[in-house]
Parts: structure tokens; sequence; C-alpha cells
């Protein structure tokens, strides 16, 4: 199975707050970014976490950030890694 | 809900301190908890996403009082608690 996104894709940060164990740190939630790469096929940390037996296993992606989009300031790129299911394309207009 | 963990880009802490040539731990036991996670992650007791999420349920006045490995250690006793050779009798 392929992967969905390619790098260069702009994808948004679907803006949930899990009750249980995530690896979508808050700071990100709801923002825009752009796919550098990705880093192969993973089990779902939110699914390990929680005990599941046979957690879903999806592509890792590296999406970068402006700086300035996330805290107001700065001119450089934050990477994070995160799980296909956090994510969603972006429309044209960042929409 | 957001976990108290959740503080990355968060301000209020304070500049962080850098400690020039930090040692791996700062005392012996920090290294046999390090080790002992380790040990129970390898053998399949739990998964290390499960330590972090223990990591995470901590109370978060205990959480924001305890140091980095005094967290390791409430999660593997959280752990073992529930399950495995300490929940057993």
């Amino acid at each position: 199975m392929r992967a969905e996104f390619r790098a260069g894709e702009r994808v948004r940060v679907r803006a949930v707050d899990p009750a249980g164990h995530t690896r979508v740190p808050r700071y990100v939630r709801g923002h825009v970014g752009r796919i550098v790469e990705c880093q192969g096929r993973w089990p779902l940390a939110d699914e390990c976490a929680a005990g599941v037996a046979e957690p879903r296993v999806e592509p890792v992606y590296t999406v970068a950030f402006a700086a300035g989009d996330l805290w107001g300031e700065g001119g450089h790129e934050v990477t994070v890694d995160l799980w296909e299911s956090y994510i969603e394309r972006a429309g044209k207009d960042g929409a | 809900m957001s976990r108290v963990n959740d503080v990355g880009g968060q301000g209020g802490f304070g500049a962080l301190e850098i400690e020039a040539d930090e040692p791996p731990f700062h005392a012996d036991w920090e290294a046999r908890v390090y080790a002992l996670n380790s040990v129970l992650v390898r053998n399949g007791v739990y998964r290390l996403d499960e330590f972090r999420d223990a990591v995470e349920r901590m109370p978060p006045r205990a959480y924001l009082a305890a140091s980095y490995y005094e967290r390791w250690l409430y999660a593997i006793e959280t752990l073992l608690a529930g399950r495995g050779p300490a929940g057993e009798g």
C-alpha cells in the first residue's frame, strides 16, 4: 500500500484533542505544513498506548511548519513526524 | 484534554538549564530505573507507548514537581500495579 501524501504537498493537522496518548503536539494542531518525506510505516502510537492488540500501521511523515505560523515569529521551520491519520490534505488556499 | 506533558513551545517555565558535560544519570537509582524500563519493554511486559501514556497520566501537580526519572519510576509502578509480576498475588 502506497503512502497517500507526497513530498511538497500541503497538509493540515487535524484539530483533535484525544483523551489518551497521542504523538501530535498541541502546537501544530489545526496548522498547515508541508510534507518533507515519508519515514515508512509504523504502528499507530495512540492505539499501541491503548493496548490495542493489532494497532493500525500507517505511513509516518515528516511535516515542516513555518515557525511564524506556529509562534507568530521566527524565520525557521519546525519539523514534526506525524502518522497519516493525524493529517488531511490542505486546500490550495491553505483551507 | 491535552495533558500536562504537552508543553512544547509554551512559555513561562523559565530558561532551560544546560549543564556542561552532563552525565547520562545524576544518581545510581536513575540508571536502575532506566535499565528496569528497558528490560520490561524488551520482555513485552508493556509497550513503549503504554509507558509514555502512563507518564502522561501522572497527576499534573505531581508531574510538574517530579524529575525526569521520578516520572519514569511512577509510570513503571503504575503499569506493574495493573499487571505483571508486581500485580499478582
